[in-house]
């Protein structure tokens, strides 16, 4: 078990820029779960962790200890590559047992370390196979089967589940968690699952374009995402995104929406702490982005709600996505009811308030 | 339509005995073409050579022809010169093979690593492979020989001769200069082969075991030689047979002295053959030369399937 402390990190293939000054630190056991869409460097950050990447610039301290120019053998980590990156030549045994063998562990020890492993991860009956004869799933196993033998100071993944079917995801992921509560190693896990990250993470890193876009708990990310990027990208139905323009008097703050919609923010500024004279100081008149998550949508209010078409109903046997016209505005709304609406119905919605967030229009920065 | 009428009759039995016939030989007369032509290409003048081994065919002497039965053998067995050809084959081969081998391995894994203009080294590292095996044979003996070549008085200088001789006559240690010809020239093979089957390394293996804890020679060790093992195999194979038959350096560089030193049997087959003319003894040779080579890759392939099977 370990920290890992990354401060300052760059990444540059030539005048290519990669990372853009990574800053991070990763408590003991703590679980870090790294999101962002494809190229924006995760892998990049997690093989630089493992030392399979030169470090353009910053340094990397695993327990204290600077491992800028150690090579990945001394630094006593273990990695679930997404291929698995299993020895085709072994069996299942001598693939979990290689770390240990190498680093001359007793004959005892070893059995009982695959044996404890195999247990764990329910590989007993295969350990004799090699991995052809192994299906995606077991294959999976057996990466992670060589990883925890070996008790490494980290567990880091990259994308460990992207090659398996739905239904097996969701099991390896309840199975990744358990293990995670029971070995309690620090860990950090490269994903652009946001489930995965959601239902894993202790703390969830938002990565975009080589820059860290928001650290914090699963919840703080979905709950107030910093900016425009993480409120798009966590979530799903995503959020709506509706271009407002901010208003502001002595008395009360609202967002004029396009066509004379005008959403009051009273209630979110309460929520956010914010009292009204203070967020006076976003001016009047911004350019701002309002965002409302689709299930915070308030279907069938009564009273005060807006008269919104109904454009396209999507069942997900959950609840219902019903996607909205409000004007010139398109959104989408969830609702866990069925819904009997049907194409073209009026139907009356209401955007409570206290689940607006408001963004910057121009940098994407949260506001409120 | 005929088809269906011709299997009902055949189910009742009543087809004419010569349709049947036809019928049953037809799958034959399909493939009859292409076995014609591997009969008439590949074994004919096999089994007409095999032939020449137990018959008396000297060119000069008008009478021979006639069958001998196992006389060549009985001869051969006592052949001084033919057991010596064969001790110069083993020394020959394996010399030839086990360092074109280790060199070409090493240029591999040193190709394989990235640095800059490793195309035009790879490239480079080809040519040898294109030089017609007669001209490195001349320009070797050459090398060798102190009155045009420089190796001698660089041997000299060095300290390793006591004086710039030609390798070349010198009945102890002539072999190598054939061998050492032959290294030069083998060597692309074994470096463009075993190259090839290094990059078809999937790279993350070796990352795997960097991350558990190896160092370069257990990586090399662990993951390099398992998957270069079938490859390693069929190449030694092959070579080895190859060169076990090759007598071009040889014949050019010193035509088998001096007294018969560098005599391997595939050059002494060509000796038999065509200075004394006596085809029957060259053929016998040939057939011995051909069956101990036949059980040396029946063996190499049995090794090369249970690698295979391993792996
Ligand atoms: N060897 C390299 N040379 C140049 N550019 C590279 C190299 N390796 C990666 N990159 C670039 O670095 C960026 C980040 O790559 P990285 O593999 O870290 O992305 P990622 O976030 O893991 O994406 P994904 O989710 O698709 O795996 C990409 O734009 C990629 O093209
Ligand atoms: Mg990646």
């Amino acid at each position: 078990m370990a920290s890992i402390d990354i401060v300052g990190i760059r990444k540059a293939y030539g005048a290519l820029q990669i990372l853009h000054g990574i800053d991070l630190t990763i408590r003991d056991g703590e679980f870090i779960v790294l999101v962002g869409p494809s190229g924006c460097g995760k892998s990049t950050l997690l093989r630089m962790i493992a030392g399979l990447e030169d470090i353009s610039a910053g340094e990397i301290r695993i327990d204290g200890r600077r491992v800028n120019d150690l090579p990945p053998r001394d630094r006593d980590i273990a990695m679930v590559f997404q291929s698995y990156a299993l020895y085709p030549h072994m069996t299942v045994a001598e693939n979990m047992s290689y770390s240990l063998r190498l680093r001359k562990t007793g004959r005892e020890k070893i059995a009982a370390a695959i044996d404890g492993a195999a247990s764990i991860l329910g590989l007993n009956t295969l350990m004799e196979r090699r991995p052809k004869a192994l299906s995606g799933g077991q294959r999976q196993r057996v990466a992670m089967g060589r990883a925890i033998v070996r008790a490494p100071k980290a567990f880091l993944f990259d994308e460990p589940l992207s090659n398996l079917d739905a239904r097996l995801r969701e099991q390896m992921r309840g199975e990744i968690k358990k293990l995670h509560h029971s070995l309690s190693a620090t860990s950090v896990y490269v994903t652009h699952d946001q489930i995965e990250a959601m239902t894993l993470a202790d703390r969830i890193v938002a990565l975009n374009g080589g820059v860290v876009q928001q650290v914090g708990t699963p919840l703080d990310l979905y709950d107030r995402p910093a900016n425009l990027f993480v409120a798009g990208f966590i979530g799903s139905p995503a959020m709506n995104m509706i271009e407002g323009r901010y208003r502001s008097d002595r008395v009360s703050a609202w967002v004029e929406l396009a066509e004379g919609l005008i959403l009051p923010l009273h209630k979110t500024l309460q929520r956010a702490g914010i009292d009204e004279e203070e967020a006076a100081d976003v001016e009047d008149g911004a350019a701002v982005t309002i965002g409302i998550r689709p299930e915070h949508i308030f279907l069938d209010p009564g009273v005060g709600g807006f008269e919104a078409t109904v454009e396209l109903i999507e069942p997900t046997g959950l609840g219902t996505i019903l996607h909205l016209r409000l004007g010139g505005v398109s959104f989408k709304a969830f609702s866990l009811e069925r819904s009997d609406a049907a194409i073209g119905d009026r139907l009356s919605v209401s955007l409570p308030p206290e689940r607006l967030h408001a963004f910057d229009a121009a940098d994407g920065v949260r506001l409120i | 339509m005929s088809l269906v009428a011709s299997s009902s009759r055949h189910i009742s039995g009543q087809r004419p005995l010569l349709q049947r016939l036809a019928m049953a030989s037809e799958p034959y007369l399909y493939v009859a073409p292409a076995l014609i032509l591997i009969v008439a290409v590949m074994l004919v003048p096999l089994v007409l050579g095999l032939s020449y081994a137990f018959r008396d065919v000297r060119l000069l002497n008008p009478f021979s022809g006639g069958f001998v039965g196992l006389d060549h053998f009985r001869v051969l067995a006592s052949d001084v010169a033919f057991a010596r050809a064969l001790k110069n084959t083993l020394l020959w081969a394996g010399a030839s093979v086990s360092l074109q081998f280790t060199f070409g391995l090493i240029l591999a894994l040193l190709l394989d690593r990235p640095f800059r203009g490793r195309a035009i080294a790879q490239a480079l590292v080809f040519l040898p492979w294109a030089v017609p095996s007669f001209l490195s044979g001349l320009n070797w003996a050459w090398m060798f020989n102190p009155v045009v070549g420089p190796l001698p008085h660089w041997a000299f200088a060095l300290g390793l001769t006591s004086a710039p001789t030609n390798l070349l006559s010198d009945p102890t240690m002539a072999m190598w200069g054939p061998i050492i010809a032959n290294v030069w020239w083998g060597i692309p093979f074994f470096a463009i082969t075993l190259l090839a089957a290094l990059q078809a390394i999937p790279r993350d293996l070796y990352e795997a075991a960097s991350i558990d804890g190896a160092n370069a020679v257990q990586r090399f060790l662990s993951i390099t030689l398992p998957f270069l093992a079938p490859t390693i195999a069929i190449t030694v194979l092959l070579r080895t047979v190859w060169i076990a038959n090759f007598a071009d350096l040889i014949i050019v560089m010193t035509n088998g002295g001096p007294a018969d030193r560098t005599q391997i049997v595939a050059s002494y087959i060509f000796t038999q053959a065509f200075r004394r003319l006596d085809f029957g003894y060259a053929s016998a040779i040939a057939v011995v030369l051909l069956v101990l080579l036949m059980t040396y890759s029946l063996l190499i392939v049995l090794l090369r399937q249970s690698l295979l099977r391993r792996a």
